[in-house]
């Protein structure tokens, strides 16, 4: 059955990386409420209501891409994307690990809206619409490698 | 008349007890019905955006609009593959209960029903097998032959039962993970807001919303364990099925496919050799 195939395999890692990014977003938005609450202003980066609610609206589209890609695995309709799968799963596997050590609520909400213009090009099979957020992704991931390895 | 088709089914229950292997087929088709948490799962699938939509802003209702859609097209195809598994199953059931007296109309149901069900992995040859086989049963009905056909039903559908499992077990894996999100979509959201709802003009709101998240982390927590358990029940039945078919007689290829009509013959003589 093509329902068990190697393709919708593939959407799936992917879809559990979006879904891994989101927690680590989540956590990320859960501290930064509770150092908010804690009026520790000057240690870290705490977030006030609008801020809150905007990152979570990140992880919200986040998860629901992911959840985009699961009706896709599981109804195989997605055809090839001229994209090798590989590097959309190295580069989000990246985002993920940088959204976890992430200090900057500015940094914070630019990479995961790049992460979230990536999948919502995948899931809605719009490769022409890839290309933007792939290149702004690259580029701010490769500023953070700069910054930390300085 | 009555009484006499009562200790014609007592006769035919009793021909079939002696054999064990006909037992354990009725068992195994006794079971189907442990698939039905999958269908109910599929449902909860389908309708995840009815769920989510109040905890939803306005641009994420309109993205999830988009997937709503792709979850409706799609539920149709679970449906058919939870048909398929459990026609098959109660096919064999019926084969080796020896249930002869409504054959004819069951024969008509089970042709008819799966030929509705495009796409499922079940072919006309699968179709026209199984239709022969319960034919011939309605012909010689000693338990001989009974054995024969159910042991014929089993080769012949080893395969396109263990594929419909299999993708089934998968779609509950995508099924849960979507489970996973819609949780994390609406208790996050109120994890998120309780904490600014801390005024003391707000206690009503605070009040409510902390209840509300008790009640959706039962909620949430006790699905998670239903789509664990609907996946170890198609386990189950798989691994009963696949053992059923590992203790097959050998097949002597020329004195079953003589013993058969021929209508048959061709189909499962072709399930016969893997």
């Amino acid at each position: 059955m093509s329902l068990t195939a190697a393709l919708p395999h593939d959407l799936e890692t992917l879809a559990d990386s979006l879904s891994a990014s989101a927690d680590e977003l989540h956590e990320r938005i859960m501290r930064g409420i509770r150092q908010q609450q804690r009026l520790l202003g000057s240690n870290g980066a705490p977030l006030t209501h609008g801020t809150a609610q905007a990152l979570f609206e990140n992880e919200v589209a986040l998860r629901q891409q992911a959840n985009s890609l699961y009706v896709d695995a599981a109804s195989h309709s997605l055809e090839g994307m001229g994209v090798t799968l590989p590097e959309l799963l190295r580069l989000a596997g990246e985002a993920h690990d940088t959204i976890r050590r992430i200090d900057r609520v500015k940094e914070l909400a630019g990479i995961s809206a790049d992460l979230l213009a990536m999948a919502a090009a995948i899931a809605a099979a719009r490769p022409e619409h890839l290309a933007a957020p792939l290149e702004s992704l690259k580029k701010q991931l490769a500023a953070r490698h700069a910054r930390e390895s300085a | 008349m009555k009484r006499y088709l009562c200790i014609l089914l007592c006769l035919l229950l009793a021909a079939c007890a002696s054999n064990p292997r006909l037992q354990e087929v009725r068992a195994l088709a006794g079971d189907a019905p442990k698939l039905a948490g999958f269908n109910e799962l599929s449902q909860r699938f389908r309708d995840t955006y009815q769920r989510e939509q109040p905890y939803l802003s306005a641009e994420a209702a309109q993205r999830e609009e988009a997937i709503d859609r792709k979850r409706h097209d799609a539920y149709p195809d679970f449906v058919a593959l939870h048909a398929a598994a459990t026609t098959y199953l109660r096919a064999l059931g019926a084969l080796a209960a020896g249930d002869t007296f409504n054959y004819g109309d069951q024969v008509k149901q089970m042709s008819e029903g799966i030929k509705a069900w495009p796409d499922t992995g079940l072919t006309d040859r699968h179709v026209n097998a199984y239709a022969g086989l319960v034919r011939l049963l309605l012909r010689a009905a000693t338990g001989r032959e009974q054995d024969k056909a159910v042991q014929a039903m089993l080769r012949e559908g080893y395969e396109p039962l263990q594929g419909t499992l299999d993708a089934m077990v998968t779609l509950l894996r995508y099924f849960n993970k979507n489970h996973d999100n819609e949780q994390r979509i609406v208790l996050g959201m109120l994890e998120v807001e309780i904490p600014y709802a801390d005024a003391p003009r707000d206690r009503l709101l605070s009040a409510l919303a902390r209840s509300h998240q008790q009640e959706k982390l039962r909620e949430y927590r006790l699905l998670g364990l239903r789509h664990t358990l609907a996946a170890q029940n198609i386990n189950a039945l798989r691994e009963r099925h696949a053992a059923l078919y590992r203790g097959l007689d050998p097949l002597p290829a020329i004195d079953t496919a003589s013993a058969l009509p021929p209508n048959t013959r061709s189909a499962i003589a072709k399930g016969a050799q893997p």
